[in-house]
């Protein structure tokens, strides 16, 4: 009996550290860098979205910038604002370009009308 | 083998002559002396070797009774009471005893009292030793199908403290209960003014929602501006009225609340903290789709995101809950124990992929409406660390009765809350495992029955691996 009292925590131990690593989502490194929308929004303005590699990141559009934390899950970006929002950006061309959902929601190849597509660009550029 | 010296000398002033009667036999291991329900013919002593005495049922459910060695003797209950054997003894080990026939037996006990008030004596503390032990196993039973509100109270409190602690530490807290203790500054306009400066085009409508709701109806012509995403879509909103013409003098009417969240107060308040002079709300924050002229779209199902691990294993309950149909399996111990560490794997997995981000969660709650918004954030701090603290004590085996029945309570909400969100077609995600874009649909319904199965199996007959009451129990007990 007392073997039972050893291997039960033991397994359940296993349990939670395989549920918690399964859900830290897969390396952020590949997308980790600087982009800058496509076209321009609201006037002149374009958005930069900073990714950086510890899972925090910036939105900055005319001159406000807001902060939210992001992680990679089965290839797709999950951007969460404090306000409990969520904008999936589905990564293509190496993550080169990312195509950001602003409907809240994830659409298959992102809804024209409430999609932002980002590019790549060089740190400081 | 204080007996046994007994039974050698009888009463020291009177010594049984024990070879004066019987006669010697040699068993082997494994051979069965006595029968349980056969009728007595023998007593034996034990000389030499170990013996176990044992009871069986009609189905083979062996209790094994005690063990004997030498000096023992045993087959007296049935030769003093004249009934069948009352249990069977078998050898543990190549054996040696003295039988001795019951005519035998009866002459040795008219010839010396002394014996006979031993057995007498013996057969009485087998007989209270034995409702001990009866009594013993029932308390034991007893306590372990009892359920009190301790029970709940216990899981209930430990998930509410567990929640509130971990909100205070965790970067993505959220307040308790949302805009509590603030006062609304916003003026309110009843639906007749509204609807007069809809159709004068003396106003901009704005829609407060999430895109889903906002696409699948809303007020003709209204913009619409989530108020979730308000920090990152402001300065193109911003834009927009900007182009709008006449806009500038325009006041803004905001809508979108619910019974679970005002998005349209907290969207005027955001507004006017931008320095827009005129907002305003709906006095009756709900009534604009039986008033204004809408645009509909046709309800698109919300895409669905992989679920990963946690999918396959929700569709085990569906398949066990089919072997809940055959009446054997359904009373089986050993489903309430898979059922117990399935459940729990599931409930945990939903828990983890929610306690970290409760914003996110709060927002799947107001999704479906049934929450007041006093609440939702309560709901969605403790929802997850109940999933978490039930699961823990189903998976351990501590009051997993009353896990299994707060389980079962879970269950059938999600259960309401899917069939009521599928019933009015709502634009929504489940919510149920973390912010993935699981579909509600019906087999996500049946997902739940078959878990709700599994719950009502596990309070009926869970029994075995259970660490509470009356101790570890790992399976059927050997009295």
């Amino acid at each position: 009996m007392k073997k039972y009292f050893i291997k039960l925590p033991a397994v359940f131990g296993l349990l939670m550290v395989w549920l918690i690593l399964g859900g830290c989502g897969e390396s952020r490194t590949p997308f980790a860098g600087t982009y800058q929308s496509m076209e321009p929004v609201a006037g002149k303005n374009y958005i930069d979205l900073d990714l950086k590699d510890d899972g925090k990141g910036t939105w900055t559009l005319a001159g406000k910038t807001v902060e939210f934390t992001w992680v990679v899950n089965d290839n797709k970006i999950w951007i969460y604002t404090k306000s409990g929002a969520i904008l999936i950006v589905t990564p293509s061309q190496d993550g080169k370009i990312l195509s950001a959902d602003m409907s809240g929601d994830w659409h298959p190849g992102c809804p024209p009308g409430s999609c932002v597509v980002f590019k790549r660009v060089p740190k400081g550029g | 083998m204080a007996e046994a010296k007994a039974l050698k000398t009888g009463k020291e002033a009177e010594p049984l002559k024990l070879e004066a009667v019987g006669r010697e036999i040699t068993v082997a291991a494994k051979a069965r002396i006595v029968q349980q329900g056969e009728a007595p013919e023998y007593f034996y002593v034990v000389r030499k070797g170990r013996l176990q005495v044992f009871r069986e049922t009609a189905d083979a459910i062996r209790t094994n009774l005690t063990e004997l060695g030498p000096g023992a003797y045993f087959g007296e209950v049935a030769l003093v009471t004249g009934q069948p054997r009352t249990a069977s003894v078998e050898a543990l080990e190549e054996s040696v005893l003295v039988q001795i026939s019951k005519e035998e037996f009866d002459w040795v006990l008219d010839n010396n009292p002394g014996l006979a008030r031993h057995i007498i004596q013996q057969l009485s503390q087998w007989l209270v030793a034995g409702d001990r032990r009866v009594e013993a196993e029932v308390v034991h039973q007893v306590k372990l199908r009892q359920i009190s509100w301790f029970d709940y109270v216990l899981m209930v409190g430990l998930s509410i403290v567990l929640a509130l602690v971990f909100n205070l530490y965790n970067d993505s807290g959220i307040p308790l209960i949302r805009g509590w203790g603030e006062k609304n500054t916003v003026p309110e306009i009843s639906l007749n003014q509204a609807l007069d400066m809809y159709r004068k085009h003396e106003a901009i409508f704005v829609d407060a929602r999430k895109s889903a709701f906002y696409n699948q109806e809303h007020i003709k012509g209204a913009m619409n501006l989530p108020e979730v995403l308000f920090d990152l879509m402001y300065p193109m909103f911003q834009f927009t009225v900007a182009q709008t013409e006449g806009a500038k003098d325009k006041p803004l009417i905001v809508y979108g609340g619910s019974y679970s969240r005002r998005f349209d107060l907290e969207m005027a308040n955001l507004l006017k903290n931008k320095g827009f002079p005129h907002v305003m709300v709906l006095r009756d924050y709900n009534g604009w789709e039986k008033v204004f002229p809408l645009e509909k779209k046709e309800a698109i199902e919300a895409a669905s995101l992989p679920l990963g691990f946690a999918g396959y294993l929700e569709w085990l309950p569906l398949s066990i809950f089919l072997l809940i149909l055959i009446p054997p399996i359904r009373r089986s111990p050993y489903l309430s124990v898979a059922g117990r560490v399935l459940l729990g794997a599931i409930f945990i997995s939903f828990a983890l992929s929610k306690i970290m981000r409760p914003a996110v969660f709060a927002l799947n709650v107001v999704d479906y409406g049934m929450m007041p918004a006093w609440g939702v954030n309560l709901w969605a701090l403790t929802l997850p660390w109940a999933e978490l603290v039930v699961a823990l004590f189903l998976i351990l085996g501590i009051r997993t009765r009353a896990a299994a029945t707060l389980i079962g309570v879970m269950n059938i909400i999600f259960i309401v809350g899917l069939v009521d969100a599928i019933l009015h077609h709502l634009p929504i995600n489940c919510g149920c495992v973390g912010e993935v874009g699981e579909p509600v649909n019906w087999w996500k319904v049946l997902k739940n029955t078959g878990m709700l199965a599994m719950t009502i199996q596990i309070f009926l007959y869970d029994r075995f691996l259970v660490l509470d009451r009356g101790g570890f129990i790992l399976r059927d007990r050997k009295i």
